[in-house]
């Protein structure tokens, strides 16, 4: 694991990529702080992070799109998982790469306040309660672009499903608004999710056992969850509440407001963890297939 | 040392392994022949746990490859068919990354490093990027980093493939030096390269194995002597009905060689394997042909190959 940490940080450092990484974040942070703070005079650094956050969509991209497309393109993927390295270690190590150019960032970041304290009062609770939020936010992107990056040999495919996959996460808020709220549709759409998630299932395992289990207890468990309901209210709303599920970006939203919200920690974390092993889980499937 | 038994890898319905068994012994160079998608890098890739198997198991020095991977993989060194080389990485640094990948004591790794740089002359190349070096250099830093840690076991999948003949000799003088302390097996499509390196040879076609022998063994119980070479004064249509009398012939093929002096060549071949040298020797002294040449023409591995795979043209 420390070998293949070791050798991604060397690549980010040894070429531009992570310095650009990280000068990048830094000015836009920069330029925000300067909007909202030193020009609109507002004491809450929280409010600068914020904006910051929607450049993700260049910024995981930049970093994740190599990390694992790369390895399977010049075949150096023969080196790494025929050495007495296992795949969960070797993805752990990689990750890790990824978080802490990431880290060297929201470290220089944290100096920002403090700088801002210079000029008046400065809410320190909220300044790196919004930047702690930030840099999980930061991480679960990665994680997702990592997954991405295992799907493929093509940096530039990883890099484009990434920004897609960041851009709806940012506007799924949004589109929520549209859905409608009506219980009968809401129980079609999730039927509809329910096959879905049965397909995926029969593609990834090809076992039509596990398929029929997964189909029976989604489909049945959604039939009995909406006709047992006697007044059928049940389903109301419960698109975005699912798809509220999603909204990876709305969690951070609350931070700058001054609200701590610890679950939103929690929910990052998850998500991390998910799609960490989700990779894990990619990679070790194609060796069943490849 | 190695042991693979009923390895089998399926792809939707196409079989690219089938049911393939064998061993090798500690200290062996065994080859692994067969034509352009017989399943020779697969099996290899299943070999080292880079791959899973569909079914069937691989044991490497008693431990096996899906069971206890990390300790079976710290028994082979692998050489794919591409070098699995960093092009951005500078020659002394990958290997330096190699040996800690192989988990080699901290101690230890600059010397280990400097043995194998040394081993494959690539000392004088160490500070140079590995996109910039030929492609010979680039077999030599994979094959570097297939021995860094010494391991026991070595599995090289076409390993001369791209070099120049200077090179490809020099390849196969330091495999045979290495089979002297290491178990191989290096695939190839080239016969004369497995008949120089090789103990012993494993022929698949089809993801099945044909035979396991040594070279020498293959060509004497699939080849024998069933083809003779002549070189006489004869009239052809008479020379033709006089071996076509003799029993057990199969056909008689007129050379291209000219031998001069109004002479001509002709090779015999017989329909089941056994000696007609002598027969046909008797027959020209009997018709009074001039006979000024009789040798048994030896079967290359090549012809068994081609004869066993049923396609000179993946060659």
């Amino acid at each position: 694991m420390r070998a293949i940490y070791k050798k991604e940080l060397r690549s980010y450092f040894t070429s531009f990529l992570g310095y650009l990484f990280i000068a990048f974040l830094l000015i836009i942070v920069g330029i925000y702080q300067y909007l909202y703070n030193l020009r609109g005079e507002y004491a809450n650094f929280g409010l600068a992070v914020n904006g910051t956050t929607t450049f993700f969509l260049l910024l995981v991209p930049m970093l994740t799109m190599r990390i694992l497309a790369e390895e399977k393109r010049q075949r150096t993927d023969q080196l790494i998982f025929t050495a007495p390295v296992s795949v969960e270690r070797i993805v752990l190590g990689k990750f890790l790469a990824l978080v802490t150019v990431f880290a060297v960032a929201v470290a220089f970041i944290c100096v920002y306040p403090l700088i801002l304290h210079n000029y008046g009062a400065v809410n320190y609770s909220v300044a790196y309660t919004t930047i702690a939020a930030f840099f999980l936010l930061g991480c679960t992107y990665m994680a997702i672009g990592m997954f991405i990056s295992s799907l493929t040999e093509s940096q530039v495919f990883a890099a484009v499903m990434t920004f897609i996959v960041i851009l709806f996460t940012l506007m799924i808020d949004m589109l929520v608004q549209m859905l409608p709220t009506g219980h009968v549709l809401a129980f079609c759409v999730l039927l509809g999710l329910a096959l879905i998630v049965s397909v995926i299932t029969y593609v990834m395992m090809k076992s039509k056992i596990v398929t029929g289990i997964v189909a029976v207890l989604s489909v049945g468990g959604l039939a009995v969850a909406y006709f047992t309901d006697p007044d059928r209210t049940r389903f109301d709303g419960s698109l975005a509440k699912v798809f509220g599920w999603l909204s990876v970006q709305s969690r951070f939203a609350l931070f700058p407001r001054e609200i701590v919200d610890i679950s939103s920690y929690v929910y990052y974390l998850s998500m991390i963890f998910l799609f960490v092993f989700l990779t894990i889980q990619a990679i070790k499937k194609r060796r069943w297939e490849a | 040392m190695i042991t693979v038994e009923h390895l089998v890898k399926q792809y939707g319905d196409f079989r690219a392994v089938d049911d393939l068994s064998f061993t090798v012994e500690k200290g062996e160079i065994l080859g692994f022949l067969g034509p352009n998608g017989a399943g020779k890098s697969t099996t290899m890739n299943m070999i080292t746990g880079y791959n899973s198997a569909t079914e069937g198991d691989v044991t490497i020095n008693g431990f096996n490859v899906y069971d206890e991977p990390e300790k079976a993989k710290r028994c082979i060194g692998y050489l794919p068919e591409i070098p699995p080389v960093y092009p951005d990485m500078r020659v002394k640094e990958y290997l330096r990354f190699c040996t800690e990948l192989k988990e080699i004591p901290k101690k230890e790794r600059a010397a280990e490093v400097d043995r194998v740089m040394e081993l494959l002359h690539v000392t004088h190349m160490q500070n140079k990027l590995i996109k910039h070096l030929s492609k010979g250099y680039r077999q030599r830093v994979g094959l570097a980093q297939a021995l860094v840690g010494n391991p026991e076991v070595l599995i090289l999948d076409e390993p001369t493939v791209g070099l120049d003949p200077m090179q490809i000799n020099w390849m196969r003088n330091l495999i045979r030096s290495l089979g002297k302390e290491h178990t191989i097996i290096l695939s190839s499509h080239i016969l004369f390269e497995v008949n120089a390196v090789c103990d012993r040879v494993l022929i698949i076609n089809h993801g099945k194995k044909i035979i396991i022998d040594t070279p020498d063994n293959i060509i004497r119980t699939l080849g024998g002597t069933s083809g003779v070479r002549l070189v006489v004064r004869a009239e052809e249509e008479e020379f033709r009905k006089a071996v076509e009398s003799i029993p057990n012939i199969a056909r008689c093929d007129r050379l291209e060689e000219d031998p001069g002096d109004g002479l001509t060549a002709y090779a015999v071949y017989s329909a089941e394997r056994g000696e007609i040298r002598d027969r046909l020797a008797t027959m020209c002294a009997e018709r009074g042909f001039a006979l000024f040449e009789l040798n048994a023409i030896q079967k290359t591995l090549e012809d068994v190959f081609i004869e066993m795979t049923g396609k000179g043209d993946t060659i």
